[in-house]
């Protein structure tokens, strides 16, 4: 076991390092290089000049690549002089708030998704598994924002018992503080991440329907709720952890959609609002954070399932 | 000599694979209602204009926000005065041309790097598949919205940051087929026969890793569909004259609320029913290639 | 008096295009404390036959008609609650591959004590005693440690003796036992029979053993069902079957078994068995059957008493031990199996030497992760030497494991040996340049046992038989096309199957092509890999037919590969017998399977079910335990550590040694004969 958790250590850092890597090579082939992007067009040739030189972007490539992990490892992610303050200041006033929309809506759709697709599969290719292939493929079809904006008709013209708008507090604490304008962006995205996990249960339930193992349960004379709750529903659901991490960047995506849509204060709306205005330190600061996030998300998902599932852990603990 | 037992004759025609597979899609009737969505909303963009001539260009200001029904104007106008129904048509076009060319562009690409690094093996599979898995760590919208902060987005810039970035699900798609396809029996039979790598490649790996690229890159064209629309919706799709389902969805948010339902719904059920219909498409053909391969 | 009664039993199975008629009015009955055989080739609806019992019909399935009498009451009528209790209770299946039945996520313990969990209520620790009790009663080693193991931490023997276990902890009245052996080694299948043997007197409960090997129904059973195409079409007492069996079929069946071969030749029925989706009139084996009249093709043939045996046995026994069959021009002479196996071949001593192995060594990194050092190495062939004359076939015998297909992989060039000399034709191939060892593999090909898989599903039968001319370069395509064609008729198929794809051919057929294919270079050595294992025994003599046939034809000489020592014993000149990586013993196959002398190897002859009631299973040599590692395999002799005979001394090396058969033993079981 330490030594798988070791080897996918290993390889989370390599694939971090070649996003900075990414993120680098964007800053470097910015038009009119990283100078003029970070300072700005009306930049006068020295202020560009001071600049490189302090930043050391006058030195050979690799040097400065080295500078640039240097700055990552200390939590120097650069300083946006549109916002007038630095990147790890702006993004950590946002960071928060789109977590609490992520998990919220993630816990949503898992607990959402998980029934719908066992349904499913133990009704295959009866109604209940049509109707529910139907709507999830519909809600999978829909652009997320014109899927927001049913919600927001719905919820809070035809029916009025929902604000159209998110939250706008600036603290994490101001936001809870109006739960009920989290209801919507929350249920938005829930949506979509429900159409693309109840598919993904019903096929892994469906997979183990049929194994040989179920036939063994059932010929012990149990009930039918007791070979797929006791046999089946562990096995079928184990595989949905590793889903958690693969699904990461899609739902940091969706986030950057809802946030802009419901015009929430995430990170979504930061990255959104500085890529309209050009101003690259954020985006790139937002963009290997999110990635960091995502790489670290999959990689505690994988550990997850070895560590539930006896077939990876126990192979996992031997070799 | 001949045998001595005499096998029993099939009496089922001799039918060509390609006759099985139309068979087997054909059964799928969400397949075939995939391909009519397509061919009719195909036809309506390509076709239409040459029947209903609207002029898409210059903006009319006499003539904004029309209802459905006024005279010469079926579906109405918008904010500018194009009219609404032309102007679905010409945004179907940008949407089904960009949808297209970067799906396959994505499937092309990603193809070709996946095989090498299934093929290759060892050091440069481990180094091609880690590029993959960082760019993958990205999320897509990020990347695209970088890519388009950086150059203008034109319709074929459009293809090229989408295509450039979407070729990653089918690389990992590509490399595992491969891998698993290297050790089938029948390429070792071919071994056995004296057959080289590159025949492996040509004769057995490619015409049986066709299918699932295939049905891979349906799902790959719905998929740059949406990122069009989501990309207009972030306002770093194609600027105006130029027109595509997402933006004129994403313009007709704004005017939900002043009661003009006409230049949100049209754009909306239209992007819902391609990418379903690519969907369906892909569905049936992965009925196609996985079902006739079965045994009896 | 009967425990379980079939009355007119019907079951269909609903697929996609189609309904299949998987039973049709089968009746069957079960003794109390009686084992019941059931025997028939795939398709023939013996599994259907017990998962209906079971209530475990595959999706689709559903019974029709009839009734299923257990102790008296249809269970077909039984609520549905009171339905589970029986076949919970009452009942314990035993499914064929262990590897799968039972839940990968779930403590041994836990599965094996789930029965009584639910019905009778046991509280968790109670449950576990009886779980580890059980264990104990069914040869588990360590029962209080396996009991909280994961299935995957136990071997394939281990595995089925939980299952069997999961079967017995709730004492059941019958046990299903649905091919148990069948994924299993032969040494294993011996252990497992005799366990269920025991257990049935100790637990004295009815057994139903379903199987397809008539060797292990002759050798465990009181009586036997015999099903064709979804019927009972003969039952009776095993002695009386296997004595004078009346139906068509059933004679066919055995004179298609590689032991009843008489002067080099298996009876192979021809054809196939009929599709159970179509309507069928008359005897439903009247197609394939050489005695069949109009009368056959039209009337419907019930199973009929024979008179005459029943009048005989009315004194004594009733009527359910009679003899029953449906068939309108039975059997009236007496059958024998012919306890001897073909007749030794000719092969001339003085044919030249095709192919000649020495020391042939093959070693694979185990497990490496790719993460630092790799735990060991798998010793898969440790020093292995033979010779395959022209003209003559050399049979491989080991179980799994035992590294028979990686030598046959080696010989046909498909993996580089790690030392060691392959010589073909006087040309040592691992000294060969590119361009020889390119045309080296015209001198030897391969069959496979699965020619499906070996088969590009997207190529037609004429690609496919034409890409080993196209590799290597033989004649223009006009040639190739006559090439193919000859080809096919020397298989037997017509040219129609030139344009159908492989899913389109039955198992028998796709192996027919196969050997077309690896003959296509006229190559002087096929190395086939259990080329027969995967088909059921009528289309198994077809094609062992056709090989012998094109051996004489061709000259072939063949390296026969098998688990199936009957089967070699009919295909080969010679034996080699193999043993984790070794070759323990090699000579004339009538010497090896008759005279034996390595411990192993007539452990391994011993633990073969004979399809002769009569002939009661041998003295007890049956080995235990399990097979080691090949990454740290034993020392020395590498059967050491499981052989009765082993001393000291045997932690040296033996050398194969002695004159025509050899043998790598100290202490071997014989002198070797002289001829």
């Amino acid at each position: 076991m330490a030594r798988y958790l070791l080897m996918r250590l290993g390889q989370a850092l390599v694939i971090v390092i070649l996003v900075t890597l990414i993120t680098f090579v964007i800053l470097h082939f910015l038009p009119g290089g990283a100078a003029r992007a970070i300072l700005g067009k009306e930049a006068t040739l020295e202020q560009i000049a001071a600049f490189n030189h302090e930043m050391g972007y006058d030195r050979p490539l690799w040097e400065q690549y080295a500078l640039y992990l240097q700055r990552l490892v200390r939590g120097d992610l650069g300083y946006s002089f549109q916002l007038n303050q630095s990147v790890a200041e702006a993004i950590g006033q946002r960071l928060p708030k789109t977590m609490l929309l992520s998990l919220a809506s993630t816990l949503l759709a898992v607990v959402v998704a998980i029934p719908l697709g066992v349904v499913q599969a133990v009704r295959r290719n009866k109604w209940p598994d049509y109707t529910i292939n139907a709507a999830s493929l519909l809600a999978y079809a829909t652009p997320i924002f014109f899927m927001g904006l049913m919600m927001i008709i719905l919820f809070s013209q035809v029916w009025p018992i929902l604000p159209p708008e998110a939250p706008q507090g600036f603290t994490l604490a101001e936001v809870l503080g109006d739960p009920a304008g989290l209801v919507l962006p929350t249920l938005t995205l829930a949506i979509l991440t429900v159409a693309v996990y109840s598919r993904y249960v019903r096929s892994s339930m469906v997979d183990n329907l049929n194994e040989n193992y179920v036939r063994t349960a059932r010929s012990k004379g149990l009930s039918e709720g007791r070979v797929i709750v006791g046999h089946t529903l562990r096995n079928g659901l184990f595989p949905v952890i590793t889903l958690l991490g693969m699904y990461l960047p899609a739902l940091f995506s969706g986030a950057l959609v809802v946030e802009r849509l419901f015009n929430y204060p995430g990170m979504g709306l930061l990255f959104w609002q500085s890529a309209l205005k050009r101003d690259y330190p954020i985006l790139l600061g937002v963009t290997l954070l999110i990635s960091v996030a995502t790489v670290l998300g999959a990689l505690v998902a994988d550990v997850l399932y070895a560590a539930v599932d006896p077939r990876v852990r126990l192979k996992a603990g031997r070799s | 000599m001949t045998t001595t037992t005499s096998v029993q004759e099939d009496e089922a025609p001799v039918r060509a694979m390609w006759r099985q597979g139309l068979e087997v899609f054909c059964e799928n009737r969400l397949a075939l209602v995939g391909v009519a969505i397509f061919a009719l909303l195909a036809a309506f963009s390509f076709l239409g204009p040459i029947f209903y001539h609207t002029d898409q260009v210059h903006t009319d200001l006499a003539k904004v926000f029309l209802s459905p029904g006024t005279a010469g104007h079926p579906l109405g106008t918008d904010g500018v005065g194009y009219d609404q129904l032309g102007r679905l048509m010409v945004g179907g076009q940008t949407s089904i041309v960009v949808g297209l060319a970067a799906g396959l562009l994505a499937t092309v690409v990603g193809t070709v790097w996946g095989a090498i690094a299934g093929f290759a093996g060892g050091w440069a599979d481990a180094v091609m598949m880690r590029v993959v898995d960082a760019m993958m760590s990205i999320p897509a919208l990020f990347l695209f919205m970088l890519m388009a902060s950086i150059v203008t987005p034109t319709v074929p810039m459009l293809i090229v940051i989408i295509g450039a970035f979407a070729w990653l699900g089918p690389a990992r798609l590509v490399r595992g087929e491969a891998l698993t396809l290297r050790t089938r029996e029948y390429v070792m039979a071919m071994r056995g026969m004296g057959g080289t790598g590159g025949r492996a490649v040509r004769r057995h790996i490619i015409p049986n890793a066709i299918g699932t690229v295939t049905v891979n890159a349906t799902f790959q064209i719905a998929d740059a569909i949406l990122y069009v629309a989501y990309l207009s919706f972030l306002g770093l799709g194609v600027p105006p004259p130029a027109a595509n389902w997402g933006g004129m969805l994403s313009d007709g948010l704004s005017d939900t609320f002043s009661g003009h339902w006409w230049l949100l719904y049209p754009p909306g059920i239209a992007i819902i029913l391609i990418v379903l219909a690519f969907n369906f498409i892909g569905d049936g053909l992965r009925d196609v290639f996985e079902v006739r391969l079965r045994r009896r | 008096m009967s425990l379980l009664r079939l009355v007119d039993l019907s079951t269909d199975i609903a697929l996609r295009r189609g309904t299949v008629h998987a039973l049709d009015q089968v009746n069957l009955e079960v003794r109390q404390g009686e084992t019941l055989g059931i025997v028939g080739e795939s398709g023939s609806g013996k599994t259907m036959t017990v998962l209906s019992i079971m209530g475990l019909l595959p999706p689709g399935g559903q019974v029709v008609g009839g009734q299923i009498l257990f102790d008296g009451r249809d269970l077909r009528s039984l609520p549905a609650e009171e339905l589970r209790r029986v076949r919970g209770v009452e009942m314990g299946m035993v499914f064929q591959d262990p590897l799968t039945s039972l839940n990968p996520t779930m403590r041994i313990g836990a599965q094996v004590a789930e029965p009584l969990r639910v019905h009778q209520g046991l509280s968790k620790a109670e449950a576990r005693e009886r779980a580890i009790e059980i264990l104990r009663r069914v040869g588990m080693p360590r029962p209080d440690k396996i009991v909280d193991n994961y299935p995957h931490q136990l071997s394939g023997g281990m595995r089925q003796r939980v299952v069997i276990a999961m079967a017995l902890i709730r004492s059941p009245r019958l046990l299903i036992a649905d091919e148990p052996t069948t994924a299993l080694d032969v040494t294993t299948q011996r252990q497992i029979l005799e366990l269920i043997d025991d257990l049935r007197e100790e637990f004295k409960m009815a057994v139903i053993l379903v199987t397809h090997d008539l060797g292990v129904i002759a050798s465990r059973a009181d009586r036997v069902a015999v099903m064709y195409a979804g019927r009972v079409v003969e039952t009776a007492t095993t002695a009386e079957l296997f004595r004078s069996p009346r139906h068509r079929y059933t004679q066919a069946l055995m004179n298609a078994l590689p032991e009843s071969a008489t002067d080099g030749r298996l009876y192979s029925i021809p054809g196939l068995p009929p599709d159970l989706s179509r309507p069928l009139t008359g005897c439903r084996f009247a197609p394939r059957c050489r005695f069949a009249t109009d009368e056959c093709r039209t009337t419907d043939v019930r199973l009929i008493t024979d008179v005459a045996a029943a009048a005989e046995a009315r004194s004594t026994v009733d009527a359910a031990q009679a003899h029953q069959f449906a068939c309108l021009h039975p059997v009236t002479e007496a059958v024998a199996i012919a306890g001897s196996a073909a007749a030794p071949r000719a092969v001339t001593g003085k044919a030249d030497t095709i192919l000649s192995v020495r020391e042939l060594v093959k070693e694979y990194e185990a497990g490496g992760d790719g993460f630092g050092r790799s735990p060991g190495r798998v010793s898969a062939v440790a020093g292995v030497s033979f010779d395959v004359k022209a003209g003559e076939t050399l049979g491989i015998v080991g179980e799994s494991g035992c590294g028979k297909s990686t030598v046959g992989r080696l010989v046909a060039g498909l993996e580089t040996p790690t030392g060691g000399q392959i010589v073909i034709d006087g040309t040592d191939i691992a000294g060969l340049d590119r361009r020889a060892r390119h045309s080296m593999h015209r001198q030897v090909q391969l069959m496979f046992q699965d020619s499906y898989a070996a088969m590009n599903p997207r190529m037609r039968i004429d690609a496919i038989l034409a890409e080993p001319l196209e590799i290597q370069q033989v004649g223009d395509s006009a040639a190739r096309r006559n090439r193919i064609s000859q080809l096919l008729d020397q298989v037997g198929l017509s040219r129609r199957a030139l344009e159908r794809y492989p899913h389109e051919f039955s198992g028998g057929q796709l192996q027919r092509i196969g050997l077309a294919r690896s003959l296509a270079l006229e190559p002087r050595l096929i190395v086939a890999d259990e080329p027969v294992s995967a088909l059921d025994v009528s289309i198994q003599a077809q094609v062992l037919n056709l090989m012998r046939d094109l051996q004489t034809e061709l000259g072939l000489s063949y390296v026969f590969i098998s688990h199936d020592l009957s089967v070699v014993d009919y295909m080969a000149d010679r034996i080699g017998v193999m043993y984790l990586g070794k070759l323990v013993e090699v000579g004339p196959a009538r010497e090896v399977v008759r005279a034996a002398r390595h411990p192993y190897t007539q452990a391994l002859i011993d633990a073969v079910p004979s399809p002769d009631p009569s002939h009661s299973p041998g003295p007890s040599t049956a080995i235990r335990g399990e097979l080691p590692s090949a990454v740290n395999p034993p020392t020395g002799c590498r059967f050491r550590t499981r052989c009765p005979l082993a001393q000291d001394i045997c932690a040296t090396e033996p050398p194969l040694q002695g004159g025509a058969h050899q043998v790598a033993c100290h202490f071997p079981l014989r002198q070797e004969s002289v001829a």
